[in-house]
């Protein structure tokens, strides 16, 4: 079995811990994102996965093997950079040769796999060509077919896309997925960019700190964030986040903020931790502030058009609220206007511990409620 | 004429001027060295000469040990430029690469040690050849010019080592090569112009170095070229202007050679390092 399992991973650099007690479980054949902002340790952890750098403590096992002490080429991974890394002394089919060669493959056998993969990347035309004579685009080709060439158990991927422009990002992101679809193999990719991370991966691992913050498909991260840095980092735009306190009034819980009431779900929710009066962050996405007749009164602060969307800052209750309406809802800054919340999709969180109270996942489809002004 | 084009005419002929000053005494030089004895003192004097000959060449190979003094040249600067490439190599990776207690001390103590003026080591220099019992042959001139070449060597090839990126690095290592593999295949490709430049320039310093030869040897059995032409050609009483002006052609051939070979590499080599040649 050619997944991965890393336990109570620990490095540090000085006194600066860059990752702290990581478990991690990735099955084979699974493509998992290491997601985060910068100096979160998603790198260092990929680099410790490659052999690139040596963990303080814990252990890293690729396909049941433990490989803490394996330099990075007796792992049978391979390793895609962020700046590519082709050996700018060397032609294409040097580059996508090479492992090949570090390996003893004889001459023949090495250039018919290189051609194979030259020509499963579209590179047939480019072989004899050096790195500097190559777009971005077609740099990163060389890159990947360097790393499939000698179909390694695992790929690694270290923001690979990230030099690219949007529009090949956008179609280079569309190949990534659609190769490993074709060659099944496990994969982690390093990111810190959430959309490449939401439409490639199979689960993605959110981490902050060194710590790893969630692990779980992108529905689970984006619908059911555990702790209000990953509700914050994820989405765009950010979810909206407001710091109150939660009561229980006739069995029904609520949260209060100021002057302002907001009832949470009965249905479907188990609330874990919450007790009267406990300080709570309440998130809440900007597709599920509703603007309308019903709600409370709140006022237009900005909108930025998107084209096929627009994103409104509403002030409510002197609260600044960020909202996604559809493009055809006109609205110009000062406007009166009333918003509700979709009640089942609100995120509650404990202040203090930063984690989610709401422990179970909303309904699909959300009934709107109201929310209410405490007379 | 536009005001582009008379500026650009203005920049050939000083460009011209330059070259031609620069190229002169190089140019007399090989017009003497074929000039025949009577043609050497005529008054006036004639820049090309009436008759050519071979003469001065063929006396200075064949009744002088001018070969003797090349040979000697030519171990001692190829000795040096070999360990000066190595250990620079070698060094300026360490520096780049690897992190240790007082590493950039070290570059810094590297580089003031090239801004001494020669003069000063020279005779420590001496003295401790003289101790360790290799004075007076061509060891001590490869150790001379090792210490006042290999700091210059050094921070010019620090900068290429630091230039290269070191992605390529782990890429190699991730591909299966070792560290010296990865060394070999990725870094001292990247190195090259500086690795070329280091070696022209201790080269020359080999070739061309008068100063420490003449302190250091002083027998024929170690003398290289610098010492050995002023020796046999320059006396008190007279100087061999023909055979003077053949030797100094035929010096300065090996390093016109170099030149013209290498020309590309080192002009990428010196700009890249921001060093002047």
């Amino acid at each position: 079995m050619a997944g991965i399992s890393i336990s109570k991973l620990c490095k540090a650099f000085g006194p600066v811990m860059a990752v702290k007690d990581l478990d991690l479980e990735i099955a084979e054949g699974e493509f998992v994102s290491l997601l985060g902002p910068s100096g979160c340790g998603k790198t260092t952890t990929l680099r410790m996965l490659a052999g690139l750098d040596f963990p303080t403590s814990g252990t890293i096992s690729i396909a049941g093997r433990v490989v803490n002490d394996l330099p990075p080429g007796k792992r049978d991974i391979a390793m895609v950079f962020q700046s590519y890394a082709l050996y700018p002394n060397m032609t294409v089919a040097e580059n996508i040769g090479y492992p090949l060669r570090k390996r003893g493959v004889p001459r023949r056998e090495r250039l018919a796999k290189v051609m194979d993969v030259a020509r499963l990347l579209r590179l047939e035309a480019l072989v004899d060509r050096k790195p500097r004579h190559l777009s971005g685009g077609q740099q990163q080709r060389v890159a990947l077919g360097r790393a499939l060439v000698r179909e390694p158990q695992v790929f690694l991927l270290d923001e690979p896309l990230s030099n690219l422009d949007a529009k090949l990002r956008a179609h280079m992101r569309a190949e990534l997925i659609e190769l490993h679809r074709r060659i099944g193999k496990t994969m982690v990719y390093v990111t810190h960019d959430q959309l490449e991370a939401m439409t490639m991966s199979d689960r993605i691992a959110i981490m902050q700190g060194g710590m790893l913050q969630q692990l779980g498909t992108p529905a689970d991260v984006y619908e059911r964030p555990a702790n209000v840095f990953v509700a914050d980092f994820i989405g765009t735009p950010s979810m909206t986040l407001l710091e109150g306190t939660l009561h229980q009034k006739a069995g029904q819980w609520e949260v209060r903020i100021g002057s302002l009431m907001i009832p949470l779900p009965r249905e479907h929710v188990a609330w874990t931790g919450a007790s009267d009066a406990l300080p709570v962050t309440l998130g809440v996405r900007a597709e599920d502030v509703c603007v309308g007749e019903t709600g409370e009164p709140a006022a237009v602060k900005l909108v930025e058009p998107t084209g096929h969307e627009n994103i409104v800052l509403l002030t409510l209750h002197g609260l600044v609220v960020t909202a996604r309406l559809g493009a055809d809802v006109r609205l110009r800054p000062g406007e009166a206007v009333r918003v509700a919340f979709r009640t089942p999709k609100l995120h509650v969180f404990d202040r203090a511990a930063g984690t989610r109270l709401n422990s179970d996942g909303p309904p699909r489809v959300a009934a709107l409620r109201g929310l209410q002004s405490i007379a | 004429m536009t005001e582009h084009g008379t500026k650009s005419v203005g920049a050939t002929i000083v460009a011209w001027t330059v070259v031609l000053a620069t190229i002169f005494p190089l140019l007399w030089m090989a017009i003497t060295s074929i000039k025949p004895q009577q043609e050497l003192f005529r008054m006036p004097p004639m820049f090309l000469p009436e008759n050519v000959t071979l003469e001065h060449y063929r006396n200075l190979l064949e009744n002088t040990p001018f070969l003797k003094y090349f040979g000697h040249s030519l171990v001692i600067a190829t000795s040096t430029t070999l360990l000066v490439v190595v250990l620079g190599v070698f060094g300026a990776y360490s520096l780049v690469r690897f992190s240790y207690p007082g590493r950039e001390r070290i570059a810094l103590v590297v580089l003031s040690t090239y801004l001494l003026p020669s003069v000063v080591l020279v005779l420590p220099l001496y003295l401790m050849m003289v101790k360790v019992g290799v004075a007076n042959t061509l060891l001590s001139l490869v150790i001379a010019y090792t210490t006042f070449s290999l700091p210059y060597a050094l921070w010019l090839l620090r900068a290429f080592m630091a230039s290269a990126p070191e992605d390529l690095e782990w890429a190699a290592l991730v591909d299966g090569a070792s560290r010296l593999g990865a060394f070999v295949d990725v870094v001292l490709p990247q190195a090259l112009p500086g690795i070329i430049s280091t070696a022209v320039f201790t080269f020359i310093v080999g070739w061309n170095e008068y100063f420490y030869a003449l302190i250091l040897v002083n027998s024929d059995s170690a003398r290289p070229l610098t010492t050995g032409v002023m020796n046999m050609l320059i006396t008190s009483f007279n100087i061999e202007w023909s055979l003077l002006m053949a030797a100094s052609v035929m010096m300065s051939l090996p390093l016109i050679v170099i030149f013209v070979f290498l020309q590309s590499h080192l002009t990428r080599g010196f700009a890249a390092s921001g060093v002047k040649g």
